[in-house]
């Protein structure tokens, strides 16, 4: 089965350690335990969603805030920057306007 | 715990015991290259620009130049300057060092063949000199080693920049320096690392590097997201900066930040320092290596080949795709971490009596192929 790995109990992404196709099963290693089913084909490296976001939510790894979502997205889809932006050294958006 | 080094005459110590040939500004580099070519055991470091810089930036020049050619894995300089007055800026700077220093100046001696001749003649007697030292036993105290990533994926923060943490730890138990670098690279984990500050001047100084770094991106109206993550960092699975730089932050283990210095300037204490400069990787290493730090633990996702010229650098990965299908420049494997769940601390103590091997004379990847670069950072036009 396709590895991945959470690295914080908080987390909302766990990072694939192998490549993955979509309607597999991915078994979820380090913070967490269970499986989740993936809906897009993962490369190894990226990482999928272990619960459902909404458009506007705070991705989480190690604990942190790692950018916000740009779209919603379903518990084993893709979550990479076709549906995240990064919230920082973000000159393209006018001074005090919230990301 | 020990390491056999080349002391040099102000008490630092080289873990190699090159000749350097040092260009003072772009125009002297040919110069440099043929004395390097004609040389064993000489490095050439060249370097872009110089004439025509001014203000902050002539300063960072003289002074990363000078502070690569102080750095102790060079034995003795020779020095390659067009004219006097700038070549004088920076032999000053280097005689501190109490090290053999011979200056050529190639309007003053006839043109580029006469300075090639002369620069090849002192290059041959120093290296002759300097291959009479031998190694003595030294303190790991006397260790002052770069921590930088490049090419990272997210198997840099699963991996290789937690087995360079390791090492990090272990080098300043031992009272030596470790200096972390890349200063956007801390966009995002800037408030976490802060807290390990050992005072609240040393965090406030790393957060106005850090913070003030990202005011002067915004002010220009700049995106980071068009450098940072580059293309090769996405396609490897990294997101965003902020994720890129929780990540790299490992390659500092877990001691107290004890200090900040400016780009290419050397720690003043023992223990984790941070200095400020772009994230580039040869940019990077050129800092780290004109502050003096003998060799640089270099973690790679996607793979990223770049040396150091002066300071001897360590590339590993813990991608297993990169390991086996880059290995030409790949010198230390850490997939084990991710792949059979080796423990990071036994990946670490592998890493870390690699390090010491490397610190007595076994070669890298980077060395024997040569794939080493110089340039130092600029930030306003020349005139």
């Amino acid at each position: 089965m396709t590895r991945a790995i959470v690295l914080h109990p908080s987390d909302n992404v766990a990072t694939l350690i192998d490549d993955a196709a979509k309607d597999t099963e991915a078994s979820l290693n380090g913070q967490t335990s269970g499986t989740v089913r993936l809906v897009a084909d993962i490369p190894y490296g990226h990482k999928c969603a272990v619960t459902a976001l909404k458009r506007g939510d705070d991705i989480l790894k190690y604990g942190q805030v790692i950018g916000r979502s740009t779209a919603d997205i379903p518990v084993g889809d893709h979550v990479h920057v076709h549906n995240v932006e990064a919230l920082r050294a973000r000159g393209d958006h006018e001074e005090g306007e919230t990301l | 715990m020990t390491f056999f080094g080349f002391e040099r005459p102000d008490g630092q110590v080289g873990l190699r015991n090159h000749v350097g040939v040092v260009s003072v500004m772009d125009n002297c580099n040919a110069v440099t290259r043929a004395i390097a070519n004609a040389v064993q055991e000489t490095i050439p470091v060249t370097t872009l620009f110089v004439r025509g810089q001014l203000g902050r930036d002539l300063e960072i020049a003289y002074d990363t130049l000078s502070g690569l050619a102080r750095n102790p894995n060079l034995a003795g300089i020779v020095l390659i300057g067009l004219e006097p007055v700038t070549t004088e800026e920076v032999a000053r700077r280097i005689r501190p060092s109490g090290k053999p220093l011979e200056v050529i100046n190639i309007q003053l001696v006839g043109g580029t063949i006469e300075a090639t001749a002369l620069g090849t003649r002192h290059a041959a007697r120093m290296v002759r000199e300097a291959s009479r030292q031998r190694r003595s036993e030294q303190p790991l105290s006397k260790l002052r080693i770069g921590v930088e990533c490049g090419g990272s994926d997210t198997t840099s923060g699963l991996a290789s920049n937690p087995a360079i943490g390791i090492v990090a730890d272990r080098i300043v138990e031992g009272g030596g320096q470790v200096v972390i670098s890349e200063t956007s690279e801390f966009f995002g984990a800037e408030h976490v690392f802060a807290e390990r500050a050992e005072s609240a001047e040393v965090g406030a100084e790393f957060l106005d590097a850090v913070l003030g770094f990202e005011r002067e991106v915004m002010a220009r109206g700049l995106d980071l997201r068009g450098a940072n993550p580059s293309k090769d960092n996405i396609r490897g699975g990294l997101t965003t900066i902020e994720e890129k730089a929780l990540g790299a932050m490992a390659k500092a283990g877990s001691t107290p930040l004890v200090g900040v210095v400016d780009y290419g300037q050397a720690p003043t204490k023992p223990g984790l320092h941070f200095m400020a400069t772009p994230a580039p990787a040869v940019e990077s290493l050129t800092g780290l290596a004109s502050g003096g730090c003998q060799l640089v633990l270099f973690s790679t996702g996607v793979g990223n080949p770049i040396g150091s010229m002066v300071a001897t650098t360590i590339k590993l990965s813990g991608n297993r795709n990169t390991v086996s299908d880059f290995s030409d420049n790949i010198d230390f494997d850490v997939s084990g971490v991710i792949e059979n769940g080796e423990p990071i601390g036994k990946a670490g103590a592998r890493l870390f009596d690699f390090t010491l091997e490397v610190a007595e004379g076994a070669l890298t990847t980077s060395e024997v192929l040569d794939i080493r670069e110089t340039a130092i950072s600029r930030f306003e036009p020349s005139m």
